[in-house]
C-alpha cells in the first residue's frame, strides 16, 4: 500500500426531503487500500457509495478521485464513472446480454475498444472471477445468484477502475453463494485492488479490511483496524451493533 | 353477369392486397419511427415536449381515422402546399395515427424495465444516449413485439377505410368489382378472406421474430 490518496470524501451531506441521510461524511482511501463500511440498515451507506459514483447528487461536500473533483459541476461525470467500478446489491446485469457481452459492453460502448480486444479483456476478467468458459454465453436468467454477482464484478473490473465500490454485494445471496462471491472480492483485494466495501459480513470484513468505518445516522462514528473495531470498540453503540449482527449470524447457523 | 365474368376480377382484387400491404407496412414503419422517438421523449424528455406529445396522442387516438384522412387530404396538406396523392396521404395518416398508438406501446415497455438497468449503465460510464440505445431500447423493443403484432392487425383493417380516398387497395377493388359485376356479396367475402390470411401471415411473422429475439430464461432456452 502506498500513501497515495485515490479517493477523498469531504463533508458530504445529502438529504431526502426532511431526512438527512448523510451528515458530513469525510474519509480518504489510499491506493491498494481496502476500506469496509459497516453499520445498521438505513444509515446512509448505499447513498454514500452512490454519491461517490455521482449516481446520486450530493447536496454539499466534495469528492475527489485522484486529482479530479467529481463534485465540480464542470467535471464530466460519465467520463469519471469509467474509473469507478460499482457492484450493486442486486447485481443489475443487463438482462438481454450474455455474461460475456455484459462484460464487453462497457469496453465497446464506453471505451470504444474494437470487439476482439474487448472480448479478450472480458475473457480475462471473467476467468479472474472464476466464471468458466461454459458460462460465458449464458444469459443472466440462466445463472445462479453467485455467478451473476461475479459476472457483475467482472463487468466492473474489465473497465480497469481506479477503485471498486461494493454495495452489500452478498445481501441478496444465500450463505453458500455468499462465500464464492466474498472469496473473489478477497482475491481482488489481495491483488491490491483499491476497494470500498459496504457489508454486514463480520468475518469477511475482519479478514479483508485495512480499516473498518462504522456508520450510524449519516455519520462515521468510529473507525480503526478490524480487530479493535470488532472486538474492542470504543463506543457502546458500535458494540451493540456487532452483538446484534453476530447474534443473528449465530441463529442462522 | 355470371360468376365466370366475375372470375376475371379475381386477379384485380388480389392485386389490391399488395396495395393494402403497402399501406400497412408504410404506416407501421412510419408509426414505429414516430412511436420510438416520441416514447423516448415522453419518458426522458423535457416537460414542454412531453405536453406537446400528449396533445398529439390525444388527437390521433381521439378522432376517427376517416376524419383524419379527410382533414389531411383536403385541408392540411393543401394549406401547407403539399401535393399528396390518395396513396401518400393514406400512408402518412396511417403512420401518424399508428405513431400515437405505438408511442404508448413503447412508453409502457420502457416503463416496465427496472430503473436499475439504467443505473448500472450509467455506473459503467455510459452517456444517457448510450444507455438508452444499447440497454433500454433493445429490452423495450423485445417486450413490445406482441403489441406491435397486434398493432399490425389493427392497421391492416384500418387501411380498408382508405377506400374513401380512392386508394386502389382491397376494399376499393372489391367495391368496384361488385359494382361492375352486380354481384354484391362475393367480392366482399373474398376481400374479408384475404384480410384474414394477411392477418395470419403477419401474426406468424411477428411470432417468429418474438421467438427469435426472446431472452432465454432457463437452461433449455
Amino acid at each position: 500500500m502506498s500513501d497515495e490518496i485515490v479517493l477523498r470524501v469531504k463533508d458530504l451531506c445529502k438529504r431526502y426531503g426532511d431526512k438527512a441521510v448523510l451528515r458530513g461524511v469525510s474519509f480518504e482511501v489510499e491506493r491498494g487500500e481496502v476500506k469496509v463500511i459497516m453499520g445498521p440498515s438505513g444509515t446512509g451507506k448505499t447513498t454514500l457509495l452512490k454519491c461517490i459514483d455521482m449516481l446520486v447528487k450530493p447536496d454539499s461536500g466534495k469528492i475527489w478521485l485522484e486529482d479530479l473533483e467529481l463534485t465540480d459541476p464542470r467535471t464530466d461525470v460519465s467520463e469519471a464513472r469509467r474509473k469507478i467500478g460499482f457492484v450493486f446489491q442486486e447485481f443489475n446485469l443487463f438482462h438481454h446480454l450474455t455474461a460475456i457481452k455484459n462484460v464487453m459492453i462497457g469496453l465497446t460502448k464506453v471505451k470504444k475498444l474494437p470487439k476482439d480486444e474487448a472480448r479478450a479483456i472480458a475473457e480475462r476478467s471473467l476467468l479472474k472471477v472464476h466464471i468458466d468458459r461454459e458460462l460465458w454465453d449464458r444469459y443472466p436468467a440462466q445463472l445462479s445468484g453467485g455467478q451473476k454477482q461475479r459476472v457483475a464484478i467482472a463487468r466492473a473490473l474489465a473497465m480497469e477502475p481506479t477503485i471498486m465500490l461494493y454495495d452489500e454485494p452478498t445481501s441478496a445471496l444465500d450463505p453458500q453463494l455468499t462465500r464464492e462471491v466474498l472469496e473473489v472480492i478477497k482475491e481482488l483485494a489481495e491483488d491490491e485492488m483499491t476497494s470500498l466495501i459496504v457489508t454486514h459480513e463480520v468475518n469477511f470484513a475482519s479478514e479483508v479490511a485495512d480499516e473498518i468505518m462504522i456508520m450510524m445516522d449519516g455519520r462515521i462514528v468510529e473507525r480503526g483496524d478490524p480487530r479493535s473495531i470488532i472486538y474492542d470498540p470504543r463506543r457502546e453503540e458500535t458494540r451493540r451493533f456487532f452483538n446484534k449482527i453476530v447474534k443473528i449470524g449465530d441463529e442462522l447457523r | 353477369m355470371n360468376l365466370m365474368t366475375f372470375s376475371k376480377y379475381l386477379p384485380y382484387i388480389f392485386e389490391g392486397s399488395l396495395w393494402s400491404l403497402g399501406l400497412v407496412l408504410g404506416g407501421l414503419g412510419i408509426g414505429f419511427a414516430i412511436g420510438v422517438t416520441f416514447s423516448l421523449i415522453q419518458v426522458y424528455g423535457n416537460p414542454l415536449l412531453k405536453r406537446l406529445i400528449s396533445l398529439y396522442v390525444w388527437f390521433f387516438r381521439g378522432t376517427p381515422l376517416i376524419v383524419q384522412l379527410f382533414l389531411f387530404h383536403w385541408s392540411i396538406f393543401p394549406a401547407l402546399g403539399i401535393k399528396s396523392t390518395a396513396l401518400t396521404t393514406s400512408i402518412t395518416v396511417l403512420g401518424l395515427r399508428s405513431g400515437a398508438y405505438q408511442s404508448q406501446i413503447f412508453r409502457g415497455a420502457i416503463g416496465s424495465i427496472e430503473e436499475t438497468q439504467m443505473l448500472a449503465a450509467r455506473a459503467l460510464g455510459m452517456s444517457n444516449w448510450d444507455a438508452i440505445s444499447s440497454i433500454i431500447l433493445p429490452q423495450a423493443l423485445r417486450i413490445a413485439i406482441p403489441q406491435i403484432s397486434n398493432e399490425y392487425s389493427i392497421i391492416l383493417k384500418d387501411s380498408a377505410i382508405c377506400f374513401i380516398l380512392g386508394v386502389m387497395e382491397l376494399m376499393t377493388r372489391a367495391k368496384y368489382a361488385a359494382i361492375a359485376t352486380g354481384i354484391a356479396l362475393i367480392p366482399y367475402l373474398i376481400a374479408g378472406l384475404i384480410y384474414l390470411v394477411l392477418t395470419y401471415i403477419g401474426t406468424m411473422f411477428f411470432n417468429l421474430i418474438y421467438l427469435k429475439m426472446r431472452i432465454p430464461d432457463s437452461m433449455e432456452g
